[in-house]
């Protein structure tokens, strides 16, 4: 067998019960070579693009790395990659810590989930082998809640994946999570759920052997003293919580549903002010020399402060209260449901409600009881929130009113952190992704806070920095590796092939491993066109499109530019654009 | 000059701003490597380390230690990968 791989899935049929291991052939696994990638190729085979994916028929992919195992740093990660609910086009969410190590010593590259079981259940795989629990005592169990119990029934050996309440009840934005950690966008809990998978715990004694120990551990070391640098010292120090400040500054912080661009209370969020008000610690994942998380006590108990959930819960909807902004997000992350998709469906609800769209006086910008009552409603499919767990999307096109135009998502998915008329790098890596707006798998606000474009007018030359952003997301997300290591590398490509070499013995070269993240990218268009996707849908919704932002009249972004940009990156991408 | 520091650069140099006089990018991170020895670190050789960016007047980045600057200029000084 290849080394830093088994060679083979474990495909579960949960309706039956039944599971048995495939193959994976050796040149499959190089061209893909783990996580999303294999995802999204073993997805494509199981024909996923055409089943509802809530459907039984409809597979949920787990899927592992050759780095997992390894010592190098930020390598315990595992991708979780299905059809989403919210966007009906591909989704990959990945997830840190000690569930992907075990659940690769099960003896096997990835776990492919199929059916629906007749009962709650949980699904227990050990050494290869899988069944099914029943799980009727854990249904409406918070994650952690979910997880607790079932290490204590199971032992401490087992790593458990768990939904919430959101993903039994189909928030078509529910998590999957794993250590207080979330494969958290796209809605992949609502597919497990949609299966009646409560859990999946998982349990392995088989190692993988590495072509070269000696080579990899001291590649590792050398990682690992590298990932102690400057390069990472923003996680390390201060977390991802100081980037709100930053955007704030550079009047790039969507506020109030993107009406605005700065927040005046922004300085409350900074690493600092929240430091002050509320006791910190940090923490990490599995593996991890980084240790990006910082841990904020709320009501006597931490809660984890990403940049993304504060903008999301804070300024999105015009919420100050940290309080109340760490209480929502602690309410989402128990609740299995997606941070930002929440933020921005609630931000669009409020702006309905100020609009006379939508008659829930209540829900106003600024309330933080009102994100909390939004997020209990959501995760209970209750009320108002029934609608809004559909995401902002699908709730306008029920509101009707015009109100499209100014529902924050791309594809269906909510658009992150980052003001697109501010950031028009950031706005192109928006309107062509794959799974929808977002941040992890374009890395183009990299780009617009540099000196290699004018951030606030794109042109043609900005494709080529926005291309090389989603490939280098591709390639960590397949390896994987955390992207908060990216800076620590000075030539990106070929220090990953280096590493590869290490583990499987291959000869691969930085220029394979170009084309092998154009070859996931194009997999995940391919998925797509399948799936129904037609370059029309590669935009920004109205409000981004011809009109200024309110609080920085240079920042214009056309509609005849945006196209321009699309229009670029399929020529470059090597895509006929009326495909 | 006005320089604002944010995210790791305000770790380091302990403070949000500073008023200094230099005429181009080289001559600011040479006082500021001089003025606060917690940033030199983040100023190798004269120079911007990668994790570190900087922009003037919130428009444009620049990173060419020779980039001429006015009194009236304000730089800012941030962590580079502004995203997570």
């Amino acid at each position: 067998m290849a080394f830093g791989y088994h060679g083979r899935y474990l495909r579960i049929d949960v309706s039956t019960g039944h599971a048995e291991h495939v193959p994976l052939r050796g040149e499959l696994l190089r061209q893909y070579i783990g996580g999303s990638g294999l995802g999204t190729r073993l997805l494509i085979d199981e024909n996923a693009a055409t089943a509802d994916p809530v459907s039984p028929q409809a597979p949920i992919v787990f899927a592992f790395s050759p780095l997992v195992g390894t010592p190098l740093t930020t390598s315990a990660k595992f991708a979780v990659v299905c059809r989403s609910p919210l966007t009906e086009l591909i989704n990959d969410a990945l997830a840190g810590s000690g569930f992907a190590i075990a659940a690769k010593a099960c003896g096997c590259d990835a776990v492919v989930v199929v059916g629906r079981a007749r009962e709650w259940s949980v699904l227990i795989i050990e050494d290869g082998a899988a069944h099914l629990e029943p799980a009727e005592d854990l249904r409406g169990d918070t994650c952690s809640v979910a997880e607790g119990k079932l290490r204590a029934k199971l032992g401490p050996q087992y790593r458990i994946a768990t939904i919430g309440p959101g993903g039994e009840r189909g928030v078509r934005f529910a998590t999957i999570s794993h250590d207080g950690r979330h494969a958290g966008r796209g809605g992949t809990g609502a597919v497990l759920g949609s299966k009646n998978i409560k859990a999946i715990a998982v349990r392995g004694t088989h190692q993988c052997e590495w072509a070269h120990p000696h080579e990899l551990i001291e590649l590792s070391r050398d990682l690992s003293e590298r990932s102690f640098g400057p390069a990472t010292a923003k996680y390390r120090e201060l977390g991802t919580a100081t980037n709100l400040l930053t955007l704030n500054r550079f009047g790039a912080l969507p506020t109030r549903n993107f009406q605005r661009a700065t927040f005046d209370q922004a300085s409350r969020f900074a690493p600092a002010a929240l430091g002050a008000a509320h006791a910190r610690v940090r923490a990490s994942c599995v593996a991890c020399t980084i240790g990006c998380e910082h841990l904020y006590a709320v009501d006597g108990a931490p809660v984890r402060a990403e940049y993304e959930s504060l903008f999301a819960l804070g300024s999105l909807c015009g919420v100050g209260d940290t309080t109340a902004v760490l209480r929502a997000s602690r309410l989402c992350d128990e609740l299995g449901i997606d941070t930002i998709s929440a933020g921005g469906t609630i931000a669009f609800a409020m702006e309905c409600v100020e609009r006379g769209i939508l008659g829930e006086r209540w829900l106003t910008f600024g309330s933080g009881d009102a994100v909390l009552k939004a997020i209990e409603l959501i995760g209970r499919r209750e009320g108002i929130g029934d609608l809004l767990a559909d995401g902002s999307r699908r709730a306008a096109m029920v509101l009707g009113h015009g109100s499209m135009a100014f529902a924050p998502q791309v594809k269906g998915l909510e658009i992150p952190g980052y003001e697109p008329r501010a950031l028009q790098t950031m706005a192109l890596g928006f309107a062509v992704g794959a799974r929808g707006a977002d941040h992890n798998r374009s890395g183009a606000y990299e780009v617009d806070f540099s000196d290699k474009v004018d951030r606030r007018h794109a042109t043609v030359d900005s494709v080529r920095h926005a291309i090389d952003t989603e490939d280098r997301a591709a390639l960590m997300d397949s390896l994987i590796l955390c992207k908060f290591l990216r800076g620590v590398f000075t030539d990106f490509y070929a220090e990953s092939a280096e590493l590869l070499q290490a583990v499987t013995g291959w000869d691969v070269t930085a220029g394979e491993l170009r084309d092998t993240a154009r070859r996931i990218i194009a997999g995940k268009r391919e998925f797509n066109l399948r799936a129904g996707w037609t370059p029309q849908e590669d935009t920004l919704p109205e409000r981004f499109l011809n009109r200024p932002l309110p609080d920085d009249p240079a920042a214009v972004l056309t509609a005849e530019g945006l196209r321009e940009l699309v229009t670029e990156y399929h020529r470059q991408r090597g895509w006929a654009t009326g495909e | 000059m006005h320089v604002e520091f944010l995210g790791i650069p305000r770790e380091r140099a302990g403070l949000s701003e500073v008023e200094l006089d230099a005429a181009t990018l080289g001559e600011v991170l040479t006082v500021l490597s001089a003025r606060f020895p917690a940033l030199r670190e983040l100023i190798p050789a004269g120079a911007l380390h990668a994790s570190v960016a900087a922009s003037l007047n919130g428009d444009l980045f620049v990173s060419d230690p020779s980039t001429p600057l006015t009194s009236a200029d304000r730089l800012i000084l941030l962590s580079a990968d502004a995203g997570g």
